[in-house]
């Protein structure tokens, strides 16, 4: 029976091409323009580490001035300050492994001769920061502990660094030389690029990860500026070390605490940890510290830009009004074929098959609908792309996956179905005999 | 004309107009809000920087090389480009407007620790700052060369005087209705500031801050390895000197490179990109819309007229022009059209208030509302026409043909 | 009143030629009954849509009302038929979705009527009829006699100078039909002139002129059609 149905949907487009291609494209565009700014929405709210998200945490305590809270109501800083980061760090050593870390810029010498140096990006960092974030290896491995505290000049590259400057060897074991300074590169990354860059949402969440690895110890030691945000309460006097025993907010503190009694135990110690502080004559404020997985994390610093918001919101109300059209359209149908259908009831259609029929051809509405939106999010990204010339980072928001074609498709023979619902119910409702005489 | 009868009329077919009036509604709510979001973003590209921004243009110098003199580094930069023909001035700062990455501190009016205080941007300068900046002093007068201090990168050295612009000085002082030249604010607690001169406008190089107007110059320069320069030519001139001046200063010292290399002009493209692709999107997203309502008000009109064949027919036979059948379809029009509007009148500005309370929205325009309304009952008339002609042209024979 | 002076319809497609009236010639005096028969295709509509000024004619002449109307822009024919002409059709053409106060509302509303104006006459015409208790009834809700009623109420309000009905019975059984043939017997003695379009010989009978068509003609009624007639009459 389904094959009939099929058959008489097709016979029966074919039949009003106008309206059915007005229907199509209303159900495509509506698709569409959900659909791009979906897949936008998408990337940017994706879980960047889901395998490992919940056991990941960003500490923040409250090292902020008395007068008012870093942010309202009452949030503590974003980041941490010097003397926070590598007391927490020091504290957890043995129990609680912290990832510290900061980015930063150096002008790389490349010794090819007649190359110029050139900027890259690059982080400073503890050695746990591979193995927490599962940062994958192409060659050699992360640095260890001994090197942090040595204050070793050890670096890991980018594939796309390592490339460019050293061609497709395995570098392991040479050296780069970073603003006149001597790095012995221990490792090279495999292709990894978190989306969103959560372990550092201070600078463009979408931007690519650094370019380049190096202890935090060494960038300290070597007073590499930090090219994210610093915020500071509290003046302090002139000079590096002042800088470093100051209350400026800068480093982001990450720690891994796979159960939840490990949880409780961190607590505990970071509140020891304020008290302690408090002791000294620091962290004026009310204890406030917060520990909040990547997703949380992700969710307060509001990496999913504003406007997209906005946008996903007037696209599903477009999508309504799109829906709404087809509506209509159906209705319109139906009633115009009102003798048809009657007809059919009056040679023994039942009220079930009349509803099969109509709800078969709008299904294949809906799937025309969804091919023509799948085409037009591609459009549509592609536009966006166009819109966003000179922005390099949003390329990465407008890739279509798999998913989100299968959800084009999804939602636009779901939207069909839900828009045939109304107007099928009408015709399988006609009565067998009432449309033969009128008219 | 006869609005009783077409009422009647309609309330007796309530579901395809309830369709239509409710895509109305909701294609309302969409235009009013995403005109409302236009209209703040071309209100926020459209402010002014404070820079004589068409002949400027800006570029990065780090130096790599430790130990670096960074300050005969700069002197001889900007003395190089100063020489050049067709340079107005230049200037070694670390951010300018629209940059989105910069410094800011609180200024309080009074000495002392926890003291209220306001937010502005600071731009270190020298007594060339002004006039690379191309900025409008409107009161006071430009540093002397003798107020400028050097200070080291970590240092805390910071000078007693600053330019500052109009609206910082006003959020300072509302009271005051003179001079602000020679009051005096605090920076860091306890360090006094004086003003010395007021620019017209002067932007914190982040747009979107909500004190983007909050500004000054501070007569500092720093010896960081990592500078910003302003170059300000004369009018014309600045796409010919921008490559000149960076083939020169790459040149000139290898231990440092130069980067970023743009004009003003590209800088505030850049800025507001998003802004712009945001209207871009949102005129596309309304123009589409109206589309889609014409089409589909164009499409249950035509299957009215259609299903109405014979009623056009009697009314005809029965002595209706061709006139008034047109007026008949434009009548019913409007009045869908109308419930649409005022439901997406309401609609819209609920949507608004829901989008001034969660996000960055300014409350709309008084006028928005009654045009969007203009707009739609257009929009209506417009696409009826069309069905509502065809429905002229049926014959009043049909009335006798039985059947 | 109505003087048809060899008026020709020929319908064209674009191979076909049909000559609905071949130069057919009518006079019809103020205050007559008439009937035009005929048997099918014989021109029975064409003469009704042309005298209705439903159709616009190819030949001829057509005064109505002593005004030669063959020339008359189409708002000038739509402003004749609803000031001088009322219809009352076979299939009653009510407005389905107006109710029956509405529906006799619709040739006063085109003729711009105020609104007490138009309230009388619908009241009038109604009670004429009989309905004026069912004013805000819909058609549907009516009997097939009912809903001829008020078509012909609807033909009366505008207190039109003549009454042209198609088959005003046909769909109606004997008994209503005699009941809406009194009505319009009532309204001719008044002095409506009534044109009555039937292939009802009895009905026909009914006028006080018969007129019979055939092939797009006046022609005399022959025997053998009378006999056909009387055997499909139910």
């Amino acid at each position: 029976m389904f094959r009939y149905y099929l058959k008489l949907g097709v016979l029966s487009i074919r039949a009003n091409p106008a309206l059915s291609a007005l229907m199509v494209a209303a159900i495509g565009i509506g698709i569409g323009a959900c659909m791009t700014i979906t897949t936008i929405h998408h990337v940017m709210s994706g879980n960047p580490i889901p395998h490992k998200s919940e056991e990941l945490y960003f500490v923040q305590i409250d090292s902020w001035s008395p007068d008012e809270p870093y942010d309202e109501p009452n949030e503590p800083p974003e980041q941490s300050t010097y003397i926070d980061a590598t007391g927490l760090y020091a504290l957890g050593k043995d129990e609680f492994p912290h990832v510290i870390s900061y980015k930063s810029g150096r002008v790389l010498e490349p010794k090819t001769e007649g190359e110029l140096p050139f900027q890259v990006s690059s982080r400073a960092t503890t050695h746990a920061f591979f193995r927490m974030f599962d940062v994958p290896f192409l060659h050699g491995a992360p640095w260890d502990a001994a090197a942090d505290d040595a204050l070793e000049r050890v670096t890991v590259l980018s594939r796309p660094l390592a490339e460019r400057v050293f061609g497709s060897d395995d570098p392991v074991g040479r050296s780069v030389v970073l603003n006149g300074e001597t790095y012995r590169v221990v490792g090279v990354l495999a292709d990894w690029d978190p989306l969103p860059k959560f372990y550092d949402l201070n600078n463009n969440p979408y931007e690519e990860p650094e370019q380049l690895y190096l202890p935090f110890t060494v960038a300290i030691a070597g007073e590499h500026g930090s090219w994210g945000n610093t915020n500071c309460w509290k003046p302090f006097d002139g000079g590096y070390e002042a800088f470093l025993g100051s209350e400026c907010v800068w480093i982001q503190t990450w720690v891994e605490l796979p159960t939840a009694a490990d949880k409780a135990r961190y607590e505990d110690m970071l509140e020891a940890y304020v008290e302690e502080q408090k002791a000294l004559g620091r962290f004026p404020r009310p204890m406030n510290n917060r520990l909040s997985d990547v997703e949380e994390w992700m969710q307060i610093e509001e990496v999913v830009d504003e406007d997209v918001s906005v946008l996903l919101g007037l696209a599903v109300l477009f999508l309504v009004v799109c829906l709404l059209n087809t509506i209509g359209l159906l209705l319109a149908k139906v009633m115009r074929r009102g003798k048809d259908i009657s007809l059919r009831r009056a040679l023994g259609a039942s009220k079930q098959s009349l509803f099969a029929q109509y709800i078969t051809e709008a299904g294949l509405i809906g799937m025309a609908g969804g091919l023509l939106g799948i085409l037009l999010t591609w459009l549509g990204l592609r536009g966006v792309e166009n819109l966003f010339t000179g922005m390099d980072f949003v390329q990465r928001l407008v890739v279509m996956d798999w998913s989100m074609v299968a959800l084009a498709v999804l939602l636009a023979v779901a939207s069909a179905l839900a828009a045939a619902l109304y107007p099928t119910w009408r015709a399988a409702n006609v009565t067998p005999a009432s449309q033969l005489r009128i008219q | 004309m006869e609005f009783g009868p077409i009422w009647r009329s309609l309330k007796r077919n309530k579901a395809g107009y309830i369709l239509i009036a409710t895509q109305i509604a909701v294609t309302m709510a969409i235009m009013i809000n995403s005109v409302a979001i236009m209209q703040q973003r071309a209100q926020d590209m459209g402010r002014p920087s404070g820079m004589d921004e068409a002949n400027i243009f800006t570029f990065s110098s780090t130096a790599f090389v430790p130990e670096t003199d960074m300050q005969s580094l700069i002197e001889e930069d900007l003395d190089a480009v100063r020489r050049l023909p067709g340079v107005v001035d230049v200037n070694a700062t670390n951010s300018f407007p629209l940059r989105q990455g910069g410094s800011a501190s609180g200024f309080a009016l009074e000495p002392g620790a926890g003291k209220d205080s306001i937010s502005a941007a600071y731009y270190f300068v020298d007594e060339h700052g002004l006039a690379a900046f191309g900025a409008n002093l409107v009161d006071g007068a430009n540093f002397a060369p003798n107020e400028v201090i050097w200070a080291a990168e970590d240092s805390d050295e910071w000078p007693g005087t600053a330019i500052v612009s109009q609206a910082f000085a006003k959020a300072l002082f509302p009271e005051e209705t003179g001079s602000y030249v020679g009051k005096t604010m605090f920076f860091d607690e306890s360090r006094p500031v004086q003003i010395v001169g007021v620019v017209e406008r002067l932007q914190a190089p982040w747009k979107g801050w909500e004190d983007v107007e909050n500004a000054m110059f501070v007569p500092l320069k720093r010896d960081a390895e990592y500078q910003r320069y302003v170059v300000r030519t004369e009018p014309g001139m600045r796409d010919t000197l921008m490559p000149q001046v960076e083939e020169m200063l790459s040149q000139s010292n290898k231990n440092r490179i130069i980067e970023d290399v743009r004009t003003m002009e590209d800088v505030r493209t850049l800025a507001y990109l998003g802004d712009s692709a945001m209207i871009k999107m949102l005129t596309f997203i309304v123009t589409l819309l109206l589309v889609i309502t014409g089409l589909g008000i164009v499409g249950l009109a035509s299957f009215n007229v259609s299903r109405r064949t014979r009623q056009i027919g009697i009314r005809r036979a029965l002595g209706a022009t061709k006139t008034q059948v047109v007026r008949y379809f434009q009548v019913e029009n409007f009045l869908v059209s109308g419930l649409g509007i005022a439901a997406g009148a309401v609609l819209a500005v609920a949507l608004n208030l829901v989008l001034v309370n969660s996000f960055s929205l300014r409350p709309l325009a008084w006028y928005v509302v009654p045009v969007a309304m203009l707009v739609m009952w257009s929009v209506g008339q417009l696409a009826v026409i069309g069905p509502a002609r065809r429905a002229s042209r049926v014959s009043p024979a049909i009335a006798t043909r039985s059947g | 009143m109505l003087k048809m002076t060899k008026v020709s319809k020929i319908y064209r497609t674009d191979t076909v030629e049909t000559h609905a009236l071949r130069e057919f010639s009518l006079e019809v005096r103020e205050g007559e009954f008439v009937s035009v028969t005929g048997p099918s295709g014989s021109g029975k509509t064409t003469f009704l849509n042309i005298a209705g000024l439903l159709e616009e004619l190819t030949s001829g002449t057509y005064e109505l009302d002593g005004r030669d109307i063959s020339s008359l822009s189409d708002t000038e024919r739509s402003r004749v038929r609803n000031e001088k002409i009322g219809f009352i059709f076979q299939s009653f053409n009510l407005i389905p979705e107006l109710n029956v106060f509405d529906n006799v509302d619709v040739p006063l509303r085109y003729r711009g009527f105020k609104a007490d104006e138009r309230k009388k006459r619908i009241q009038h015409s109604l009670e004429l009829v009989g309905l004026a208790s069912r004013m805000q009834h819909y058609p549907a809700q009516l009997s097939g006699g009912q809903q001829q009623r008020v078509a012909i109420a609807r033909a009366l309000a505008g207190e039109p100078r003549f009454l042209l009905a198609d088959e005003p019975t046909g769909n109606l059984d004997t008994e209503m039909a005699k009941s809406v043939l009194d009505l319009l017997s009532e309204i001719n003695a008044k002095g409506t002139t009534i044109i009555m379009v039937t292939h009802e010989l009895a009905l026909a009978d009914r006028a006080r002129r018969n007129i019979f068509v055939r092939d797009g003609h006046l022609a005399d009624r022959p025997p053998e059609f009378r006999l056909a007639a009387v055997a499909g009459q139910r």
